[in-house]
């Protein structure tokens, strides 16, 4: 096995368990929370309707059909992602510093491994990104249980059933599961794009230190204005004249520009400039 | 051989380094002596590509240092590079793992001589086990060179007796080392040369057999007429 496979799998393994938790708090939450929620509904239906003698149809007009968007839209869909979320944004921080900062000196290892620098900062990319797609995919395998549980405890005139499509326009969701290729390309593009800029603002951090911290948000600054430069420019400067095509094409040639950019400047910065 | 050639090197508006020039030659002790805050760490950094320099070069066999060089050169620095957490036997896992040059008859070799377990974890060692630990995690390299950094420092005296053995032992022949000690005492007898710094600069680079032969000198004579002068 390379190293940079060998990285990857020793990065993954190090944040592993504390990825477990989150994974079963998704599941349990969300499981929990289905049948919560689902239980909650028919109850409140059964109320109206045999005790306040509120017809089906009154009930439906009054409070709405039990769906997965209802369920989606609360605390026990949204809590885990927003955990999980907050935690990997947490953890692209935290991959980098917990080998400098503590007693642990790690990042002395690491850095003398006879291995490309660069490998290092590409493993830690990649398994940010594979945390991120377990859980989307996670989330993928929870949707349709959900769906089928609201199925199985809800009776289906009060039930909207959606398509997996149809979830997939709703906004939020969409982020989630992006339907097509090109917003799939753009959604994670951004991600990657995203992490591997922090991950140089860090290392511009620890190469620079104090100095480092406005070096870093001075780059990320340039990044994002390079990375929104053809929206900016299409929508300030030119007045939408571009269409929506040519608009993809060009945000990701400043995708790539951006991606490039931030790891060949991380690149430079591993090799001739960073600090134990 | 090691070559530093001019270096400097500045933090801040603090220089630390101020054209340190000086060899470690294979199969010879080189001991970089000097008060702290001297620079005697940053050196080994240095060499070692872990802080930038500002200017002069160093060479490894004369090139520069690239990732193939650490399958030849190793820096035993005076804290664990090992993550805590790990047992002794997943910390040779991960050096086995990542180096070709690590020799693990050599581990088990040195883990029985300073009679640790591969099951205790890191964390559980006292420092100077851990220093000990550290210490097999360099030696247990098939490397030309070596760069310790304190390895005495804070360790009880049979634990120092214990490094200082390896000192004397096939584990170190034929390789170049580079030591930083504040503990000369321990380690004058098995030393061949010496750099004496202080400023930034090299105030005195001698050969210990010859110092004795020549001017019939101790190591720490020197010391006291280069630091006193």
């Amino acid at each position: 096995m390379n190293r940079f496979l060998k990285l990857v799998n020793f990065e993954f393994s190090r944040f592993f368990k504390l990825y477990l938790v989150l994974v079963g708090i998704t599941v349990l939450c969300q499981m929990v929370g289905v049948i919560f929620e689902a239980r909650r509904y028919v109850g409140r239906a059964n109320k109206a309707i045999y005790e306040d003698l509120l017809s089906k149809s009154d009930f439906i007009s009054q409070y709405g059909t039990m769906s997965f968007f209802r369920f989606s839209e609360t605390l026990w869909f949204l809590g885990p992602i927003m955990l999980a979320g907050v935690t990997l944004l947490i953890y692209v921080f935290f991959i980098w510093y917990r080998d400098w900062f503590g007693k642990n000196t790690f990042s002395y290892r690491l850095l003398v491994l006879p291995t490309a620098r660069l490998n290092i900062y590409l493993a830690k990319a990649t398994t940010v990104l594979l945390f991120v797609l377990g859980l989307i995919a996670l989330q993928l395998l929870l949707v349709p249980a959900e769906m089928q549980i609201i199925k199985w405890l809800v009776p289906d005139e009060l039930r909207t059933d959606f398509s997996i499509a149809t979830i997939s326009n709703h906004y939020y969701l969409g982020v989630l599961f992006p339907m097509t290729i090109a917003d799939f390309i753009l959604i994670y593009g951004v991600g990657i794009v995203a992490v591997c800029v922090v991950f140089t603002g860090i290392l511009f951090e620890r190469s620079y230190r104090l100095k480092g911290i406005f070096l870093g948000i001075l780059y990320a600054a340039v990044s994002i204005l390079v990375f929104f430069a053809p929206i900016l420019v299409n929508e300030l400067i030119l007045r939408n004249y571009f269409y929506a095509n040519e608009l993809f094409y060009m945000e990701l040639g400043t995708c790539l520009l951006t991606l490039a950019g931030a790891i060949w400047i991380g690149n430079y910065l591993m090799n001739k400039k960073i600090r134990v | 051989m090691i070559e530093v050639k001019d270096v400097t090197k500045k933090f801040g508006r603090k220089t630390v380094l101020n054209g340190v020039n000086f060899t470690a030659e294979k199969g010879k002790i080189t001991c970089l002596i000097g008060i702290n805050g001297v620079g005697k760490t940053t050196i080994m950094k240095a060499i070692m590509a872990l802080t930038p320099i500002d200017g002069g070069q160093i060479l490894i066999d004369g090139e520069k240092i690239h990732k193939g060089s650490y399958e030849k050169i190793t820096f035993i620095p005076d804290t664990i590079t090992m993550l805590p957490q790990m047992k002794v036997h997943e910390a040779f896992m991960f050096m086995a793992d990542f180096y070709d040059s690590w020799n693990q008859k050599r581990a088990e070799e040195l883990l029985e001589f300073f009679r640790l377990k591969e099951t205790d974890r890191i964390s559980d060692l006292s420092k100077g086990n851990t220093a000990k630990v550290n210490l097999i995690l360099g030696l247990a390299l098939d490397v030309d060179y070596v760069l310790m950094d304190e390895p005495f420092s804070g360790i009880d005296i049979f634990s120092r007796e214990q490094i200082a053995d390896v000192f004397t032992s096939h584990l170190i022949e034929d390789r170049g080392v580079i030591i930083t000690t504040h503990e000369i005492n321990d380690i004058e007898h098995l030393i061949d040369k010496v750099v004496l710094l202080d400023n930034g600069v090299v105030l005195r680079e001698f050969d210990t057999e010859e110092v004795r032969e020549n001017e019939g000198k101790s190591v720490i004579d020197v010391m006291r007429e280069v630091y006193r002068a």
